[in-house]
Parts: C-alpha cells; structure tokens; sequence
C-alpha cells in the first residue's frame, strides 16, 4: 500500500489516499473514507523516476495520484519504465558516476585538444579553394583602415623583394595547393608610438610585410625565411581551420552552459581565449615547419629563420622597456612576454644542422 | 507568508547532471534535449511550498526541433559574423525583428509547461504588445537620443557667440551627454516596467490572474541607487590609482583594481537584481489576494553568486551542478506567498498550444526570458 495524494483533474485540490494493485493487475486508490477509485494498471500512466521527487501516476480519466514512495512505484510498475530505469540506474549507481565523470573530463579534454583542431583541420581542407577567397574579402580593406599606413619604402626597394619572390619563392608552394595567387603587399604599422616589426598573411594568399620588419631584416634570407613562414599559414589554410574552431567552442561552450545562464561566463570567458592560442600556437609551429622544409629544398640556410625572430625580439624588447619608462605600463609585460619563441628558435638551429650537412630534408 | 523551499542537494543533483553530460556525450549531442528537460524536471520538483511541488511537463521530443533550429541558425550567425561583418549587421536585424515573437512563444511554452500542485499556468498576451515593447519602445528612444543629437548638433554652433571659443561647445556637449544618459535610463526602467507588467498581468494560474502595478520611477530610483553604489568604490580606487600612479606598486595597483571593479559590479548587479525582485513581488498579487515577497538581499545574492564563480572556474565547471543547487535555495528560501487562501479552488485552463521553437532560438541566441521565481 503507498501512501499519497489524489488530485482531480486538473485541480489543485488533493485528498489523502492509498495506491495499491492487485494480483489480477487492478489497482486501488482508497480515500480516507473508504470510499476506492478502481480500475485496470495497464491503462496508468507513471512519470519518470527522477532523484526521490514526487512521482505522479496519471489516470484514464486524468485525475492524478502523487507520491514520494518512489521505491515501491518503481517496484510495481519496472515493466513499463525500462529506459527510464536505464537512466536511473547509472545517476544511483557510483561505479556508473565514476564512469560518467572520467568520461565526461576525458571527452572534454580530448574534444579541445584534439578533436576540434583535427576536424577543423579536416573541414578546412576538404572545402573548395574560394573558401579562403571568401573569407578573406574585405579584410584587406579593413587593416588598412584600421592598422596600416602607407609604407615609406622605395619603389624600387618593393619592385626589388616582389621580382625575388615571384622568381624563387612563389613556386615552392605549387606542388602543395596551384591555386594560390600570391600578392605582396608593403604598410607601414604603428601602435602606441612604436613601429611594428610583422608579416602578416590572409586566407586568399595575400602577404603583407611591415617596413620595419623589412628594416630588420638583414639580408634576402631572413625575409624569404618570413615570407615562407607565411605561406605556410596560407597553404595549410590556417585562416579557415581559425573560423571553423572558433564556431566549434562557441557551440560547445553553449551547450555546455545552456542552464546556466550567465553564471560562467566569466570562466567561458577565459577558457575559450586559452584554448584558442593553443591552437595559434599549433598553427604557428606548423607554418615553421614548413618554411624550414622549404627552405632546405630552396637552399636558403633556416638560421635566417631564428635571426629574423631574434632580431624582433630584441626590437620590440626595447620598444618595451622605453614606453615602460615613459608610461608605467609595466604590467603589459606579463601578457606580452612569449615563452615559445625560444622552441621556434631552437627549431631553426636544428633544421639549420641539416642545411649545413647539405640535407634536403630533416628530423 | 510562507517560503518556498528546495529539496533537491547538490550530491543528488550531480549524479543527474553528469549522467546528462554522459549521454549527451555517448549521442553526440542528440541527447541534450532530454538533458535539459531533465535538469528542469529536477529543480521544477523539488521547488515546493506548502508541501505542493511545482512540475516541469515538456518532453525532449518537443524541445529537440527547436534546439536544432536554435543550433542551426547558431553555427550559421557565428559563421556569418567571421566571414562577412557587414551581413552579420543583416543578421541582427533580422533576430532583432524576431526576438518579440520569440519571447512571446517562449512565454506561452514555459508557462504552460509548468504546473503547481497539478494545476498549470498559462500566458495569454499579445503578440502586438510584446513587439510594442521589446522593439517599438527601444526604436523610439534610439530614434529621440539621435534627434536630441541632430538637434544639438544644429543648436548648439548657431548658438555660440564667437566660433573660436570653445567652452560654449564643451558645456553644450556635457549637457547633452548627461540629458541622453537620464533618457537612457529612463527607457531602460521603462522597458523593464513595461515587459513585467506584460509578463506578470497576462499570467494565469489555472484560472487565476496575476496582477502588478508598477511604477517608472521606482525601477529608475533602483537603478540609480545601484550605479551610485558602483561608481563610488570605482571614484575612491580611481583616485587611489592617480595618487599610487608613479611607484612600483603599481602593476599590484592595476590588479586590485581589476578584482576590485569585479566585485563591485557584482555587488551593484546583486542589489539591483534583488531590488527589483523585492519591489515587483510585493506589488504582484494573484486572483487579488495572494501575496508575495522578495527577501533576497544584495549581499547575500552577490555572496552566492561569486563564490558559486570561483567553485565553477576552479573545477573547470564540474562544480556547476552544486552552484546550481545554493543558487536555487537562496531564490526559494527568499521567496514568500501567503497561502492562508489556499490553492483548493484553482483548475487547469484549457488554451491553444505554444510550441518550444521560440525558446530553443532564445536560448541559442542567449536571450533568458526570466519567467521562473
């Protein structure tokens, strides 16, 4: 016999009364009058067993029974409750919890280390060639409005870098993706009062060279070094994989949070902007290797490579420390300072051992 | 008066959850409908006053449609915004045209799924007067703070007596600055006032009607209040900043302010959150005789709601089943209903259905529809 209330349909009202079936399969509710509600189990309907919440037995004519005796519900109805059952049994069972939780940290770690990167990368590839072309319209047209100035360099200085590049460079990348068509492009970029080294390169195989890095640049190598650097971003479509896994965490991080309405985004916040410059990490380590493997074939010694960075190392370092004296902006050094430069380099010095062994290859 | 209570726990609650998080794993997503309905059911169930529990009725299978749309359309917008800003602009007008309509089935869904002591509750506004609020009254005041601009604009040079003095068009421009932030203000209460008249009158419990009157310049005085409560502490730091600014310590300097700007919005958030909250309940009435109080205090809410933060950031969300839990015995034990009347006499209403469509795209898009305690 189980304890609980009775409700008429749809009303708020309730009686105390007692469920039971018997062995013909008939159930009983019986009301603290003695007066019974009788008819047959198989036409009940029972909510699901969810934690030790009421559970409510509805009947044919809508009225409903309510109990907490969820136990003995379980026990008289287990033959129509079988997913449900499933679902209970794994929350009240702590192997099952233990499961649930290496499952679900697991899944989450490996999701973002190695299954957005690899499906991005997958999805990246196996769209057509526009695609970058697409994605990069109008990007031009937005750095120059909202970070370069023109650059200061000679005409013949440009003529000069974009007839190398053409002659010995733009060829290298033909066997790997022929639809590329690269541009050069030169700007002059200043922020905060200091000119910025950099190469930059979009989606759709335009490369943009600042004038200071070219001022930087000691010799033909180092910026065949960069530029190869670059093109390894465009060939391996580092553009597009970014997009496809920014759209990956942003979903996943919804349906993460979906209930929790606000109350982690500050964590969300964080996480994400970790987890993406994982990625650009990645993806820088893989435009190196690709300049290096290049430049062996090109025979242009990878040391240029590690030149190039350390020479704008040193250059923004200084920049750095004069604007610290003037501003007081110390605490910008915390989130400027780059512990990986230092693997890239080493990287270059390996691949350079090769070079000078006369290799074309190396590991 | 009588207060809600909640007796779910957070052990109980984490054992769902993460078996939620197990399936919606194993189904590659399918399963998170039924997850979500789950979770509802759960918190819904074990919110209980007088012994009466409140139920959650949606099923998976009505939410499933929905939350495909919802994501479909949010891969598409995330995807529209990198590749192409200027169609993204395209895309919020567009959701900005819908949102009304969405609030308004998602009004009418919620409600009707949920239940007290086996009678439901219904939303019955019209589709007019969720449009008239959520987008005719933001257009309107858009459209004013831009004419106050043009205006100003024109009036103010015309006005000047020498075109080469300057301090005529620095006063104009501080005096427009500050009638635009009062206007701001004062839409935003406004709006505030008007969709919870519009949620809370058009209500129904069974055949019982909520009711609520509120006024414009309470929410603004609240409102006020909360950004007093939030610039002061951010003047005294500033100052602070100024006077530290040529030392050593300042790199310490930049990060408590930075913790100390936090913390302060989150206080200011909590007090007004709960003034409000406190305000509206206790001018919410049902059938005209039930009565309800707030007594959340701002302290208390912003307690809970930092640390349940830092709980969630330092286990990487797995403490979330149990921020979940304090958050919604704080909302419970601070929510009072006189229940001297009883609810004997209410009956389910029937009414037209209300599909989930509405809320799976606002909750896609992040809009909370606050329709809960």
């Amino acid at each position: 016999m189980i304890q609980g209330y009775w409700h008429p349909q749809g009303s708020a009202e309730r009686f105390v009364a007692t469920f039971e079936i018997n062995d013909l399969g008939r159930y009983a509710i019986v009301f603290e009058d003695k007066t019974a509600y009788r008819g047959d189990a198989s036409d009940l309907k029972v909510s699901d067993r969810l934690g030790n919440v009421y559970r409510k037995i509805t009947l044919e004519d809508g009225s409903a029974f309510t109990t907490l005796d969820n136990d003995a519900i379980d026990l008289l109805f287990k033959h129509q409750q079988k997913t449900n059952a499933l679902v209970h049994y794994l929350e009240t069972h702590m192997r099952w919890i233990a499961v649930a939780l290496i499952v679900a940290v697991a899944t989450g770690f490996s999701f973002f280390k190695w299954g957005v990167p690899w499906t991005s990368e997958k999805i990246a590839q196996a769209l057509p060639y526009e695609t970058n072309r697409l994605i990069a319209k109008g990007s031009m047209k937005f750095l120059d409005k909202a970070m370069f100035d023109e650059s200061n360099l000679t005409k013949v200085q440009k003529d000069e870098i974009r007839l190398h590049f053409e002659q010995k460079i733009a060829r290298l990348s033909i066997e790997d993706e022929d639809e590329i068509r690269y541009k050069i492009y030169f700007r002059s970029w200043t922020m905060g009062g200091s000119e910025i080294p950099n190469a930059l390169a979009l989606p759709s195989g335009e490369i943009i060279l600042t004038d200071k890095f070219i001022q930087l640049a000691s010799n033909q190598d180092e910026i065949d070094a960069v530029m190869l650097h670059e093109m390894g971003h465009v060939v391996h479509r580092h553009g597009l994989e970014m997009l496809i896994e920014g759209t990956f965490i942003t979903v996943a991080v919804m349906m993460m949070t979906g209930d929790a309405s606000g109350m982690g985004d500050m964590g969300v916040g964080l996480g994400s902007a970790l987890v993406s410059s994982s990625y650009s990490r990645k993806h820088e380590a893989e435009a190196d290797l690709y300049a290096f493997n290049k430049m062996l074939k090109a025979k242009i010694d990878p040391k240029s490579f590690s030149n190039i960075m350390q020479s704008m190392m040193d250059y923004m370092a200084k920049e750095n420390n004069e604007t610290k004296k003037d501003d007081k902006k110390g605490y910008l050094d915390y989130f400027a300072s780059h512990p990986t430069t230092q693997t890239r380099i080493d990287l270059a010095n390996h691949y350079s051992k090769c070079f000078k062994q006369g290799l074309t290859t190396c590991k | 008066m009588e207060a809600l209570r909640f007796t779910g726990a957070g052990n109980e609650y984490f054992k769902i959850w993460i078996v939620n998080v197990l399936l919606t794993i194993i189904t590659l997503g399918i399963y998170y409908p039924w997850a979500k309905v789950r979770n509802r059911r759960y918190f819904y169930a074990n919110s209980t006053l007088n012994d009466r529990n409140f139920e959650y009725h949606a099923t998976g299978k009505q939410l499933l449609l929905g939350f495909l749309i919802g994501l479909v359309l949010f891969v598409i917008y995330n995807i529209v915004t990198q590749v192409a800003p200027q169609f993204a602009l395209f895309f919020m007008g567009f959701f900005i045209l819908i949102l009304p309509w969405i609030i308004w089935r998602s009004l009418i869904f919620n409600m009707k799924v949920s239940s007290f002591s086996n009678v439901h509750f219904s939303f019955r506004g019209a589709l007019k007067t969720s449009y008239l609020i959520f987008l005719g009254y933001p257009l309107l005041i858009i459209f004013l703070i831009v004419m106050v601009g043009i205006i100003a604009s024109v009036a103010i040079p015309s006005l000047q007596s020498s075109p080469s003095d300057p301090t005529f068009l620095i006063i104009g421009g501080i005096i427009i600055g500050v009638f635009s932030m009062i206007l701001y203000a004062f839409a935003i209460a406004l709006i505030q006032k008007k969709s919870k008249e519009y949620m809370l009158n058009n209500s129904f419990y069974g055949q019982g009607q909520f009711s609520t009157e509120l006024e414009t310049k309470k929410f603004l005085s609240i409102y006020a209040k909360g950004i007093m409560l939030a610039l002061l502490p951010l003047v005294v730091m500033g100052l602070g900043f100024v006077g530290m600014g040529v030392g050593p310590g300042a790199e310490i300097l930049f990060i408590v302010a930075y913790f100390g700007f936090i913390i302060v919005s989150l206080l200011a958030g909590a007090y007004i959150m709960s003034r409000i909250r406190a305000y509206v309940y206790e001018n919410t009435l049902l059938d005209d005789r039930v009565a309800f109080e707030s007594t959340l205090g701002a302290r208390a809410l912003a307690w809970v709601i930092f640390t349940n933060l830092l709980m969630i950031l330092f286990t990487l969300g797995l403490a979330m089943p149990w921020a979940k839990v304090r958050m919604a015995n704080l909302m419970l034990e601070n929510t009072l209903v006189d229940t001297s009347v009883g609810f004997d006499e209410y009956i389910t209403q029937e009414q037209a259905r209300g599909g989930a469509i509405g809320e799976q795209i606002g909750e896609a898009f992040d809009v909370d529809m606050d329709v809960g305690f």
